[in-house]
């Protein structure tokens, strides 16, 4: 179903008893979690399980209680979300955070920030590398732009596009900052089946031409089974399973999650 | 016209060195945060010419100042303005919202304060007799408006390179910004920067322009009317502060004019003469309403640009 992956011994991100509350909420209890570099791992759960948390986490937006991350054998549990998207982590949200009032353009070409160096004064001046730069900036946002099909809208206003294209665009955001690792919260919500195999055949062809390694918190079961070489279970904060699909979809524990929060006979 | 130009001379001049205010609020708004330390950059520019040029350049052949060192205190205040704002903002910008506008105005009455009370900023009655480097007026355009040219062409720049897409981009989103790498620490205290030298050095040239500089400019007050400069104009693109700070500037003048015509009932004479405040207001009041953005919007300019770029 997958295409094989790039697998290799040492993982790209790991996270090593990671623990996070909210007052007396405990978000995230205790999470070790390996993604080996090249696969597509899901990160699957009930809502509240904890897995924007965790991903809120690994990008720096939260600063964990305990626990340690580490992203190509480098500590990045205390930086800031600026220096771990500089090392290459690259990550959309649940309810997307666009630049709204930035045309479709701007939005790819700030993605590039990380990846461009004009400062103040040689942009400004328009010095011949500065010119150069924003050239590339253009072009390369441009071909990423083109991938989602909205090159001739690539002009408007990034708020005012239709919401399924608002999600595209943010997947290609992060990757014009060519990320080694993306982290996706909730790509295909709110987009009809159709839309969802589009996406979920759009994320296997990104992961194989950039080589990336990809991990996706996703509700939709048939999307995660068919796109995902490993999955983790999260409830309540903690890691009940991990492992293939097939395997974890067997699991007593990942079906008694989700038969007693109902929701997976709701859906 | 030559009579027009002496009459309306420092008018003119005001209403550039206005625009300038204005473009400098607009910078720390353009990454979101709403400054009003531009009054005490401003202020601290004036006092540095004030001093220089009564109590350091005071040898100089002719009737004139020379322009070259008003220049000169144009560039030395507008280093002190940057030196001190990169300070101030470090330890400001770690607020949000109200929250700095509020520190920024503590910054301005503490330079206030300061300048009430030391010897070298002359107290209460300030500094008299700045010398001039012009005979009219008018004649401070030769300054002014290049720097205002300046300084418009700056900010539409940085409107369009990664910088100011950067500053933008924490605006619109501070989160989504660091997550895709942008350092908005580094970012926010850099427009703070730039609006600081551009306060610091209109501050430099308004000591000449006002001969006078005392404790009673750069106040709150100024900093409330450089911020309605930016609300009436708009505040999503840098033409809104420029036309907002000429026409706040004029608009006084053109109704103490308007009280002059002959036949007004003198309630109303008296109100256009007096009332400019409460216009103000009003204006404030009714522009946040019916124009949130501004009256200078960036959709008026969005043809034009489409129609310029080469990837169309």
């Amino acid at each position: 179903m997958t295409d094989a992956p790039i697998l290799s011994a040492s993982p790209i991100l790991s996270a090593s008893s990671v623990t996070h509350a909210f007052g007396g909420l405990i978000a995230v209890d205790g999470v070790s979690i390996s993604v080996q570099r090249g696969e597509i791992f899901g990160l699957i759960g009930p809502n509240g399980a904890g897995k924007t948390t965790l991903f809120n986490i690994m990008t720096g937006l939260i600063a964990p209680n305990r626990g340690k991350l580490f992203f190509e054998g480098r500590e990045t549990t205390r930086l800031p979300p600026y220096r771990i998207a500089e090392r290459g982590i690259g990550r959309t949200f649940q309810n997307i955070r666009l630049f709204g009032e930035l045309s479709v353009l701007e939005n790819v070409m700030t993605g590039r920030h990380t990846r461009t160096h004009s400062n103040v004064l040689s942009g400004v001046l328009g010095l011949p590398a500065a010119r150069a730069e924003e050239r590339a900036t253009r072009q390369q946002a441009m071909q990423l732009i083109d991938r989602i099909g909205l090159t001739d809208r690539a002009h408007v206003r990034a708020g005012s596009l239709p919401y399924g294209d608002q999600r595209r665009l943010e997947i290609v955001r992060a990757l014009a900052l060519e990320p080694r690792l993306l982290l996706l919260d909730e790509p295909a919500a709110g987009m009809n089946t159709r839309e969802k195999q589009a996406l979920s055949d759009f994320i296997r062809q990104v992961r194989n031409q950039y080589h990336l390694t990809i991990v996706i918190i996703e509700h939709h079961m048939p999307l995660v089974m068919g796109l995902c070489d490993r999955i983790a279970v999260m409830n309540f904060g903690q890691l009940i399973a991990i492992g293939v699909p097939a395997a974890v979809q067997r699991n007593p524990a990942v079906i008694e999650a989700y038969l007693g929060s109902r929701k997976f006979v709701d859906r | 016209m030559a009579d027009f130009l002496s009459t309306y001379g420092s008018l003119i001049v005001s209403m550039i060195l206005a625009a300038m205010l204005g473009l400098s609020l607009y910078l720390p708004l353009m990454s979101g945060q709403l400054s009003l330390a531009g009054a005490g950059f401003y202020a601290l520019g004036g006092y540095i010419a004030a001093i220089l040029s009564t109590k350091v350049f005071t040898t100089y052949s002719g009737d004139l100042y020379p322009v070259s060192y008003v220049l000169i205190e144009m560039i030395v205040a507008g280093i002190a303005a940057g030196a001190l704002a990169v300070i101030v903002g470090i330890l400001a910008l770690r607020l949000r919202g109200v929250y700095l506008a509020l520190a920024t105005i503590a910054f301005v009455e503490i330079l206030r304060v300061l300048s009430l009370n030391i010897d070298i900023t002359g107290g209460a009655i300030g500094i008299f007799g700045v010398p001039q480097p012009f005979g009219t007026p008018i004649e401070y355009l030769w300054i002014a408006l290049p720097m205002l040219l300046l300084s418009m062409l700056f900010v539409y720049r940085l409107e369009r390179v990664r910088t100011g897409r950067a500053l933008i981009a924490i605006r619109e989103d501070e989160l989504a910004a660091e997550s895709i790498g942008i350092n908005p620490t580094y970012h926010k205290v850099l427009a703070f920067m730039l609006s600081a030298i551009l306060a610091g050095c209109v501050g430099a040239l308004s000591a000449h322009v006002l001969n006078t500089w005392n404790a009673r400019q750069g106040t709150f007050d100024a900093a409330i009317g450089h911020l309605a400069f930016v609300l009436v104009g708009g505040s999503r693109t840098f033409a809104g502060p420029v036309v907002g700070g000429l026409a706040l500037t004029l608009l006084p003048e053109a109704l103490r004019q308007l009280a002059g015509i002959n036949g007004l009932p003198p309630w109303l004479a008296q109100f256009l003469r007096e009332g400019r405040l409460i216009l103000y207001g009003l204006l404030i009041v009714l522009g946040a309403i019916n124009f949130p953005q501004g009256l200078i919007t960036p959709a008026m300019f969005k043809h034009h640009r489409a129609a310029k770029d080469p990837t169309t």
